[in-house]
């Protein structure tokens, strides 16, 4: 009933009574053609200018969406931000508008907006799947993965067989240790794209989680030569030479991991361990300084994504 | 014509018809007496109404059969009436009767229990009785009459705030038994965390009870028995007060490193877990994370709860199960001698576990097949779990976890071949395991957070041989806490120790079961906690064998 209730909400907002037009201001199809014109002359500044005009005085929602990616185009991230949220102003829930917040925010790493924003577009258009795992990707850059899961799996319903999909899929499911699950949906990522590093170092991941540590070793070593700064793989790696106890091998791998993402605690608690069997408890006590230092960074950076992340309280 | 195709219909509902589930557990609680019911409050508001209770399976009127003790709570709403809440001791008739001796004993209301752990305290050959709780933990002295005295203060083991798990140990090798408390939550009843005030009191996005992230921990305590009828806190001195206040609940008071000298490791819950390597000289050394006993296998520190420990894999070394939060895994660590190896993918006890809050754990050998198995309690902590979406959560009411050992270091989780005993959902905390009457098979007492205990007592069929092992220790550690028992049949090794404390804030039954498979016999070896060592031969399966210290 309140998603019928939005969806209309959502029409009657789509199509709102034309204001008078100021006779000094030329029409909207005059500035969106003069703009273009501009543009194709090299003459960007110019054609902003007209953009503007035409959003501001003929409340031209395309005018606003072309001045935006004109801004993109320009690295101004802030001004195309802002010149999207006078379009949201203008049209509230315009597909075009939404999606192009979305997105920006996605690129931007802006999680927050960018989940309130795809949460409105998969509720205004259901079916569509590219809305839903957008969602799902933000919710990973969010961390809250239980709902990531929930938006990933619509999306692979709705559309299966995406590629992109079916990786964001593997990763939030190994994310949250569900091995058995990102097993078979690497895979059929793998299937339809063979050469994906990222995610043969995903299904390594997988494999380690679901216990073949054999495969998780050769997938691991696939992903690295391909890309030996490869963090993922290469802490796979590491942790399966941690277990095969070959240990100058996994802080080998584990400092490149550690290095390829900074931020990750994960690799520096693997570097404790490994430290610690090698009987270098000074540097197995750094290595933990460090991890229990990103592990916080990492809980303080979430927390500030509070109320969008839905933090347990656990 | 007719009697031939009735015979063919028959014959084919044979075959229709699913067959019957093998029976291993029954609930006897009802039918054995038991109508002991754990009060909580309906909607949970806050943590300290969502943690209790513990359950003590242990022999207080020396008659041979374990007994049990169930502990109770007060809710928030009752916080000022002490009799709100009844903890029970229940006397086992034998026959699978028990027999409420509550009354009598003075067990019945130590005020807001959690949790319960039980030893010999001055070597008088009776058990005493530790209860943990929120306003002030309580020693019990065993009367030898069926009554117990209240000696916390003479003791000197009263603890104030909310403690969760306890065990004693000889940490020291004077002989006497000494007594580790863990602590959990600072709680102030005056000014308790508002319901969904802030986000660590929200989950999915609804309003839930606060912490134990976002609230102050306690600090915990080790008390040095002086042999006098008093304890000394030397928590500080021996380097395992943990200042830092982690949220403490299971305790484990075990040799993993095998130097005849007793460790500790505590289940701090949203925080990393402690492991104290004895230094053999009153202190401790911290040495969880070295040892990889700290965190999860990729770092995350878990919502920790019980703590179960036992030789699963026959390598004569004690591993380490411990049970954690949804959405993070139970973790198997094995015992390599001077770390531990986390095993709990590998073994494939890990993915079964995520969506459950588990608690009280065990190591059980319930078929007897030599190859202990692991059996654990799950529930959650919120009961608006079930209005929300759940993630990859179950809801608020949650099945058991039963893992068969497959003898290769993996397990198999079986609990639905056994009917719905084990797959009907309950919000269970403490467990208590132990062979209430001694018929060779391991029955186990739970302590639901929602109203009544189960005991499920085995039945299976289908067994093999066994062994129940008690020792009785010299004076003053009579029950002979800290000994191992090493058991050998021609199928391999395996060994067990004597625990003041198990699984979650509960107490098994210090009688230690061995199944032995097709052996007719096996050889037994204590280790007693003083270094010495007992050994009997061909000792014939399918008995209770008493096994008495030299003097």
């Amino acid at each position: 009933m309140i998603g019928a209730i939005l969806l209309t909400l959502a029409l009657q907002a789509q199509a709102p009574s034309a204001p008078p037009a100021r006779a000094a201001v030329p029409d909207r199809a005059a500035l969106l053609a003069r703009a273009g014109e501009a543009v194709q002359q090299g003459n960007r500044a110019e054609a902003k200018r007209l953009l503007e005009i035409a959003g501001r005085d003929r409340q031209s929602v395309r005018a606003l969406l072309q001045l935006a990616h004109l801004q993109l185009e320009d690295r101004e991230t802030a001004a195309a931000m802002q010149t999207l949220v006078k379009a949201r102003q203008l049209a509230p829930n315009s597909e075009d508008v939404l999606s192009a917040i979305a997105e920006l925010s996605l690129a931007g790493r802006a999680a927050v907006p960018a989940i309130l924003t795809l949460e409105s577009m998969t509720r205004l258009y259901p079916d569509e799947a590219r809305y839903s795992y957008l969602l799902g990707v933000a919710l990973m850059g969010a961390g809250d993965l239980p709902a990531a899961i929930d938006a990933l799996r619509k999306a692979n319903t709705l559309q299966p067989g995406q590629r992109l999909t079916l990786l964001a899929l593997g990763l939030a499911y190994n994310n949250q240790k569900l091995f058995t699950d990102a097993y078979p949906t690497l895979r059929k990522a793998l299937d339809l794209d063979p050469d994906s590093v990222e995610t043969i170092a995903a299904l390594s991941e997988a494999e380690a989680g679901t216990g073949d540590l054999n495969a998780a070793e050769r997938d691991a070593a696939r992903a690295i030569a391909r890309a030996p700064q490869n963090a993922t793989a290469n802490l796979v790696l590491g942790m399966v030479r941690l277990a095969q106890q070959r240990y100058p091998e996994a802080r080998d791998v584990l400092l490149i991991a550690a290095q390829a993402d900074p931020a990750s605690p994960k690799p520096e608690y693997q570097l404790s361990l490994v430290y610690a069997r090698l009987g270098d408890q000074a540097s197995s006590d750094r290595h933990r300084q460090q991890y229990q230092e990103k592990l916080r960074a990492m809980e303080a950076s979430l927390a500030a994504l509070h109320p969008a992340t839905r933090t347990p309280g656990k | 014509m007719t009697r031939l195709i009735l015979t063919i219909a028959a014959a084919a509902l044979v075959f229709i018809q699913p067959a019957a589930p093998e029976l291993l557990f029954r609930d006897i609680a009802a039918q054995a007496g038991i109508t002991f019911r754990h009060h909580a409050a309906p909607e949970k508001k806050y943590i300290v109404e969502s943690m209790s209770g513990g359950v003590a399976m242990f022999d207080y009127d020396n008659d041979g059969r374990p007994d049990l003790y169930f502990v109770d709570s007060l809710t928030v709403d009752t916080a000022t009436d002490p009799s709100a809440a009844r903890s029970a001791l229940y006397r086992n008739l034998g026959n699978d009767r028990f027999e409420d001796v509550t009354d009598k004993s003075g067990l019945g209301h130590p005020g807001w229990g959690m949790g319960v752990c039980t030893a010999d305290v001055d070597g008088d050959g009776w058990e005493d009785v530790y209860v943990t709780a929120l306003g002030g933990s309580r020693l019990y002295h065993n009367n030898h009459n069926g009554t117990f005295t209240d000696i916390t203060a003479s003791a000197g083991v009263g603890i104030p705030g909310w403690s969760a798990g306890c065990g004693f140990a000889d940490y020291d090798h004077d002989g006497r038994l000494d007594l580790f408390v863990s602590r959990y939550v600072k709680i102030d009843l005056a000014h308790l965390p508002e319901f969904g005030k802030d986000k660590t009191c929200e989950y999915r996005g609804i309003a839930v009870q606060c912490g134990p992230r976002g609230l102050p921990g306690e600090s915990d305590f080790l008390f040095h028995n002086d042999g006098n009828g008093h304890f000394t806190d030397v928590s500080e001195k021996a380097g395992v007060s943990d200042p830092r206040g982690y949220f403490g609940l299971g305790v484990a008071w075990f040799d993993p490193n095998g130097d005849g000298w007793p460790d500790l490791y505590v289940a701090n819950d949203s925080t990393p877990n402690f492991l104290y390597l004895n230094q053999k000289n009153g202190t401790f050394q911290e040495s969880a994370f070295p040892w990889g006993v700290a965190v999860s296998e990729d770092g995350a520190e878990q919502g920790s709860m019980g703590v179960a420990v036992g030789d699963y894999d026959h390598s004569g070394r004690l591993s380490l199960f411990v049970t954690n939060f949804s959405e993070e895994y139970n973790d198997l660590y094995h015992n390599d001698v001077d770390h531990f190896t986390d095993m709990s993918f590998r073994s494939k006890t890990a993915a079964i576990s995520l969506p459950f809050v588990g608690w009280g754990d065990a190591f059980v050998d319930y078929d007897n097949d030599t190859w202990p198995d692991i059996f654990v309690v799950n529930g959650h902590v919120y009961p608006q779990l079930d209005r929300v979406r759940m993630g990859a959560s179950a809801g608020y009411r949650q099945r058991r976890l039963l893992y068969h050992n497959r003898g290769d270091g993996t397990f198999d989780e079986v609990a639905a071949r056994y009917g719905t005993i084990l797959t009907d959902e309950h919000v269970s905390r403490g467990i208590a395991v132990g062979d209430i009457d001694d018929d060779g098979r391991v029955d186990i007492a739970i302590n639901d957070l929602d109203g009544a205990p189960q005991l499920l007592h085995n039945e299976i069929a289908t067994r093999g041989n066994w062994l129940l092992v008690a020792l009785k220790g010299s004076s003053p550690n009579t029950g002979a806490i800290g000994a191992e028992i090493t058991v050998t049949t021609p199928s391999g090794k395996q060994t067990s120790v004597v625990q003041s404390g198990t699984g979650y804030i509960s107490q098994d039954d210090k009688r230690q079961h061995f199944g032995l498979g097709t052996a007719p016999e096996a050889d037994v070896s204590v280790k007693w906690p003083d270094g010495t060592v007992t050994t009997q031969s061909a000792v014939k399966a399918n008995q209770v064998v008493t096994i008495k210290q030299s003097k």
